[in-house]
């Protein structure tokens, strides 16, 4: 299956918040859908599973229309929500009825879920005596409960410690496995790098980039280098290259242990590293710039 | 439609699962069922009562001493400035079989105080043959002290007058205390028969609206404020999430009103004679009746519920549901007391107009079915035009439901809500 966002654009009280949003995301592929709070991830989600219609563009299912009543679909609100009074297999069964689960399947699939998040002893508990992390734990099995073929995780890993977040990580590992779409939102890039083998970033509304992660890290890490010198800290580092080598290079960032630059026109690696010996620069690290996706979420998503 | 039934039966569940309806239903029930069965353990001084003919023929001292205290709250305390009232002998002997006493008091001192210590039931001054002073402790809403003493005092005054123009009073007397009497030959309906019954109907559906439909929106807005609302929204359509909801209040609320109307009319079927039909004005309603109410009462109910529906949508939180139905609680208010007050003029304009109106047909209806006369063809109108409204204010309830599902924070205004409806601005 490929899903396709084509050109979403929306409205909200006469102010344009969606601006033309387009990603794709193919089957036993995950898709990390990024960017700032309020750029407009949540917007999409729900225009994905048609809480809002779209003013325009469209959404594609293997080149037809996607209607969401036709799929199963699971999804985990950024809105965490679920009835605290009732008894957490009871509003399991009956979310899965409602999802078109047959009745003999609803229960099984509600107790096989809660079982693989470790929650299975709460099912006859009413969900408000649960702890955050466990109720949380419950909306997420209650998410998969049908068995989607599509899963939209918005924010899934919050509220959630390392121990219950790394059940979390098999889960989602797991449903890419199964040849599911996986599509989810996060603040916590690591989660997204892990899994994640294309990412969109959204900024104010427009998609800013997109596409296969590998991709995007080498381009982005194209004609840079980290630089380190044992005989000069970071910042003496930085002040001289841009003093003295300012034909050669751009310094693009300061890091704690190192500078980045980047090649200037006509200028090879080979060059520069001519340059800093002859110049007695005592290099102590010399490599490719691998940026991570952090990096490149602040360059494209950080304060213009 | 498969869906409808899901979120029913999951509606339905949490309404009469919980422990307030299944507590009240049980009380209520069990309270109803020990009066109805209580005249035939206890004296309620109901009259013909089979049971009040049996009453001990031992004289035990006690029951003197209940007789006593019973006489002395029938004495009656006179003082005669005229000289022309009857003595106290001759009106304890003329009131011998009515079971009144009377004491002549020495002066009108002695009527204030005594009767300030409520020694007696109540005193009078007589000034003249056509004017007293009436003294009583409490007065009572319903006063049956003044006729009596009114008729003796008119009786004396004509004697008198009588007396003084030379006829012979025992000649006119029969003429002047004529009495006509009369047959009731009601080919129609009696009112007065089914008022007290038709009454109670229109405050029981009234209630039922105002208990359930608050229920209905709260559990709307709990959805909202718990943040569940989205996950349902996108498990299924709006549709069934409100109509599911409207249909399992509506047969929770009738269940509940039903389990107890049929332990009062039961039981009271079972006890009718212990209660020498003293409650048939309340509980013996007409099967025609019955029935009616029951189809228009539950159609209006759920006219409502729908709307209370959707202004649970238009609030976050449940505090606030009052902010957006108050406006239509009026409405509610508005009907009840209308068609309460027009009970008395059953043909008027204003009851035969209301018994077509969607918002109060579910009440004035079946009243004019009970008390007036209405042809089959205004009731099916009206319940086809009540049905017709049922359904679009629920489309209506559906749409405000769905566009209401995301929008936390302030109460949204119901215009508002229609503009953007209208709009199909679903935000």
């Amino acid at each position: 299956m490929k899903l396709e966002v084509k050109n979403l654009h929306k409205t909200f009280s006469e102010k344009e918040v969606l601006h033309g949003i387009s990603f794709q995301v193919e089957s036993g592929k995950a898709l990390g859908l990024l960017g700032r709070n309020g750029a407009g991830k949540t917007t999409t989600i729900r225009i994905l599973m048609d809480v809002f219609h779209a003013n325009s563009g469209e959404i594609l299912l293997d080149g037809k229309t996607f209607n969401q009543k036709e799929h199963k679909i699971g999804y985990l609100p950024e809105e965490r929500g679920l009835y605290p009074k009732k008894k957490v297999i009871d509003q399991m069964i009956y979310l899965a009825l409602l999802r078109g689960v047959p009745k003999n399947t609803a229960k099984e699939n509600s107790l096989k879920w809660l079982k693989r998040l470790e929650v299975e002893e709460y099912a006859d508990k009413k969900l408000e005596t649960l702890s955050k992390g466990n109720q949380q734990k419950v909306q997420l099995a209650s998410t998969l409960v049908s068995e989607p073929d599509i899963v939209i995780l918005d924010e899934p890993f919050s509220g959630l410690d390392p121990v219950n977040s790394q059940i979390l990580k098999e889960i989602v590992q797991s449903l890419i496995e199964d040849d599911r779409i996986v599509i989810f939102s996060s603040h916590q890039m690591s989660y997204v790098e892990e899994f994640c083998e294309n990412i969109a970033i959204i900024n104010h509304g427009d998609i800013v980039l997109e596409g296969e992660l590998s991709k995007i890290k080498q381009e982005f890490g194209h004609n840079q280098i980290v630089i380190n010198s044992e005989n000069m800290s970071v910042q003496q580092l930085n002040e001289y290259l841009c003093n003295n080598l300012s034909e050669e290079v751009t310094v693009t960032g300061i890091k704690k242990e190192y500078v980045i630059v980047s090649l200037k026109d006509n200028i090879s690696k080979s060059d520069l590293l001519q340059k800093l010996i002859d110049n007695n620069i005592n290099i102590e690290h010399f490599e490719n710039y691998k940026p991570s996706l952090n990096d490149i979420f602040v360059a494209k998503a950080g304060d213009e | 439609m498969k869906n409808f039934f899901n979120v029913f039966k999951f509606e339905l569940s949490n309404f009469i699962e919980s422990k307030s309806y299944i507590i009240s239903t049980a009380i209520i029930t069990l309270l109803i069922v020990v009066v109805m069965f209580l005249p035939n353990f206890a004296d309620l001084g109901l009259g013909d009562s089979s049971d009040t003919t049996s009453k001990t023929e031992s004289g035990s001292e006690n029951d003197v001493e209940d007789n006593n205290e019973e006489e002395s709250g029938n004495t009656y305390i006179f003082y005669d400035k005229t000289s022309m009232f009857p003595t106290e002998e001759e009106l304890n002997s003329q009131f011998k079989e009515a079971d009144i006493k009377w004491k002549e008091a020495k002066s009108e001192d002695e009527v204030k105080k005594t009767v300030e210590k409520d020694e007696y039931k109540a005193g009078y001054v007589i000034t003249s043959l056509t004017d007293y002073d009436y003294y009583v402790y409490n007065k009572p809403m319903f006063d049956s002290d003044t006729p009596i003493i009114e008729e003796i005092m008119k009786n004396i005054y004509r004697q008198n007058y009588c007396d003084n123009n030379n006829i012979d009073y025992e000649l006119v007397q029969p003429l002047i205390n004529i009495e006509i009497l009369h047959n009731d030959n009601i080919l129609g309906k009696d009112a007065a028969e089914s008022y007290w019954y038709c009454y109670a109907l229109v405050i029981i559906v009234f209630m039922l609206i105002i208990l359930y439909g608050v229920l209905i929106a709260t559990a709307v807005t709990n959805e909202k404020s718990n943040r569940s609302i989205e996950v349902l929204v996108t498990s299924t359509n709006t549709n069934s999430l409100l109509f599911g909801k409207v249909f399992a209040g509506t047969v929770a609320s009738f269940l509940q009103i039903g389990i107890i109307m049929f332990a009062a009319l039961g039981s009271y079927k079972i006890n009718e004679n212990a209660w020498g039909h003293a409650l048939d004005m309340l509980l013996k309603i007409d099967a025609k009746v019955l029935f009616v109410f029951a189809i228009f009462g539950i159609t209006g109910f759920i006219f409502y519920a729908f709307l209370y529906g959707a202004m649970g949508a238009l609030v976050s939180k449940t505090e606030d549901i009052n902010k957006s139905a108050g406006s239509l609680q009026m409405v509610i208010m508005i009907v009840y007391f209308l068609v309460l007050f027009q009970m008395s003029n059953i043909d008027g304009i204003a009851m035969k107009v209301a018994s077509f109106l969607p918002v109060s047909s579910y009440s004035a209806m079946y009243i004019r079915v009970a008390m007036g006369e209405v042809a089959l063809w205004e009731i099916i109108v009206s319940f086809i035009i009540l049905v017709i409204s049922t359904v679009l204010v629920g489309i209506l309830g559906a749409k405000i439901y769905r566009m209401g599902t995301l929008r936390y924070g302030n109460p949204i205004k119901i215009s508002t809500a229609i503009k953007a409806i209208r709009n199909k601005e679903h935000e």
